[in-house]
């Protein structure tokens, strides 16, 4: 027994020391840490249990056979966060670049079906040059494995994909299908195909960096949730994320202890707000005061700036936030922004997690470059993210809503379970410029001075629409409120809302626009 | 406009011709309108906050183009100043909003293609930094 111990030792030592003291280095050197130092950095202490830290390879083509891979380049296992389960699955670099082939594969999925049965987030650290090519149909369908589990998984347990190296090809499918990805700054690239290729078939001259770095992506194409400046940021960054997730679609979303009295009165949250409608503000400095501690986590903070979306609690519970951002771009709903919202709208109704809206916004942007885009199919996602939802919906309409934005932002009609407006909400067909040219167009030609009476009915118009009255006539606004009262009316309408339940029509599943 | 250089690598000098081909050929397309983002560091959060890009890596210099249409309100900026990212460039109005466009990166002002009152479409040039 005691030999057969010591075998134990020396074949999981073995698999432990991954690529060797060399590669481990190579890795150390480029500011990266390997995939079993992520994992104990990113768990809580000593939690970690690997599964399948024997599985090998069985390719023999192509030189395979003398190949020795220790843990297949990747290491998978469960631990906790925060106490709480996760299953994880990091790919080591240092073995054979990381690269997926079948077993590497079968590994990442006995992970994921793990994750599916008892109902725990599931983590996927990525570092790998990509597919095992010498593992030919093997590979792919090792990659097409994952990607229908990631599926069948969406809407069941969150997915977090954290980007910590390459991820090219095939394998940044797998995160695109997951809820949130994460990159490393300067260390992370995703693209579909690298600079090489594009160089062969287009001429384009690009760096790695430039083609699929994390600011890239963060900032251009909005494939990254989030991202950070170094590995241990990162690891850091996606346990905060955890913490405002439930494990699975079943759970409720967690409560964390404040000592944020939910009836605190917030007295400068109207001076946030400019007088004049055509200054701009941080609409953070809103969220920032409502929420607890003024914790607020942002998901996806530089790309479509025009909307801000992300994760705070309220009363110590996990809500999401969407809000109209009027510093950029006029806080105009447009393409990218139904798209970044819409996304998170889904997540949160498919998690549990309350949303709260805040609305001003100038409207749908114009524009030629907008309609031909598509603004018609992406807008409509907002829409229909809305009214699919049937997590407890509460709006705060804080200065314009106008028109089909007015509509989007989680309006009465889409089913928001409470809305509340501010004293400055604008809540009208159209902007009062506009309409006033159109229903006064008669009075002001015929006027001796039509500057002057253009600017009459304009007035005539704020004064009578432009205002949050009109909607609460009808009963669309439920309240009108002191902005110093938003904390305590919000935090009040999510208790009343704990218990709401709201059922949809027997479906096999919609059809959004996308 | 053809200009000449000589260029001295390791002590060996090498002559290039430059060619300027005016403002279609402008360099690397400026991403978004990304006017930095504060950060919103709020308090002391040692965790998350999303990474602010650093400094010198955040961003690409180049033209500014307007987000969307409007007229330009004032200018805040002169050739040759030096702009930090997020430093406002302009006040542009469009949707009945006074916007601040902000520096897509660090770098020096080489060009301002509008002054205040010029109307724009989106996409259109307004400032260059280099």
């Amino acid at each position: 027994m005691e030999q057969k111990l010591k075998e134990l030792a020396e074949r999981k030592a073995a698999i432990t020391a991954g690529g060797g003291p060399k590669r481990v280095a190579a890795q150390h050197d480029k500011g990266k840490m390997t995939a079993r130092e992520r994992i104990e950095s990113f768990l809580d202490s000593g939690s970690f249990v690997e599964i399948d830290a024997f599985v090998e390879h069985r390719a023999v083509d192509l030189g395979m056979d003398k190949v020795e891979a220790p843990g297949e380049g990747v290491v998978i296992g469960y631990g906790t966060v925060n106490g709480r389960l996760v299953y994880l699955f990091a790919q080591d670099f240092t073995v054979i670049g990381g690269s997926l082939g079948e077993m590497h594969a079968a590994k990442i999925c006995k992970a994921m079906d793990m994750a599916m049965k008892v109902g725990c987030p599931c983590i996927g650290i990525n570092d790998s040059g990509g597919a095992r090519i010498q593992e030919g149909v093997d590979a792919l369908k090792g990659y097409g494995d994952i990607f229908y589990r990631n599926t069948l998984s969406s809407g069941v347990i969150p997915q977090i994909s954290v980007i910590m190296g390459p991820c090219a090809g095939g394998a940044v499918y797998s995160p695109a299908l997951t809820d949130f990805t994460v990159m490393v700054d300067k260390t992370a690239n995703m693209f579909i195909t690298g600079p090489q290729v594009i160089k062969a078939v287009t001429g384009e001259d690009v760096s790695a960096e430039g083609l699929g770095g994390a600011l890239v992506h963060s900032e251009i194409s909005g494939c990254a949730s989030l991202m950070f400046n170094n590995e241990a940021e990162t690891l850091e960054g996606i346990r905060k994320l955890l913490s405002y997730l439930p494990q699975n679609n079943i759970e409720d979303t967690p409560v964390a202890a404040t000592a944020d009295p939910v009836a605190r009165d917030i007295p400068d949250l109207a001076g946030i707000i400019p007088d004049a409608p055509n200054k701009p503000y941080d609409i953070r400095e809103v969220i920032k005061r409502v929420f607890d501690d003024g914790d607020f986590f942002e998901i996806q903070s530089l790309y479509a700036m025009n909307i801000v979306i992300g994760f705070a609690r309220l009363g110590g519970r996990s809500v999401g936030i969407v809000a109209n951002q009027p510093r950029i771009m006029a806080g105009v709903l447009d393409i990218n922004a139904s798209d970044k919202a819409s996304r998170f709208i889904r997540f949160c109704d498919a998690f549990n997690i309350p949303l709260v809206t805040l609305t001003d916004t100038a409207g749908y942007l114009p524009g030629v470059g907008q309609e031909h885009g598509g603004v018609i199919r992406h807008g409509a996602k907002l829409l229909y993210a809305y009214s699919e939802a049937t997590v407890p919906k509460l709006t705060v309409i804080v200065r314009k809503a106008y028109g089909g934005a007015y509509i989007a932002m989680c309006s009465r009609h889409l089913g928001a379970d409470q809305v509340f407006a501010w004293p400055s909400a604008e809540i009208a067909v159209m902007g009062p410029d506009g309409a006033a040219n159109i229903i006064f167009k008669k009075d002001i030609d015929e006027a001796s001075d039509p500057a002057a009476k253009r600017k009459e009915k304009i007035d005539e118009y704020k004064h009578n629409f432009a205002n949050p009255y009109k909607a609460a006539l009808r009963g669309y606004v439920d309240d009108v409120i002191d902005p110093a009262d938003t904390r305590k009316r919000l935090a009040g309408a999510l208790a009343m809302l704990l218990g709401k339940r709201e059922s949809r029509p027997a479906k096999k599943h919609s059809n959004m626009p996308v | 406009m053809l200009k000449k250089y000589r260029v001295t690598v390791n002590g060996q000098s090498y002559d290039v011709a430059v060619e300027e081909l005016g403002g279609a050929a402008s360099p690397a397309p400026v991403a978004a309108p990304a006017a930095a983002p504060l950060a919103a560091p709020s308090a002391p959060a040692p965790m998350a906050a999303p990474a602010a890009p650093t400094a010198s890596g955040g961003g690409v210099a180049g033209s500014v183009k307007a987000p969307m249409p409007g007229t330009v309100l004032a200018v805040k900026v002169s050739p040759g100043q030096a702009v930090k990212r997020g430093e406002v460039l302009l006040i542009l109005e469009a949707m009945k909003m006074e916007n601040e466009i902000t520096s897509p990166a660090d770098g020096t002002v080489s060009q301002v293609r509008v002054q205040a009152g010029t109307t724009v479409n989106t996409g259109d040039a307004m400032v260059d930094i280099a």
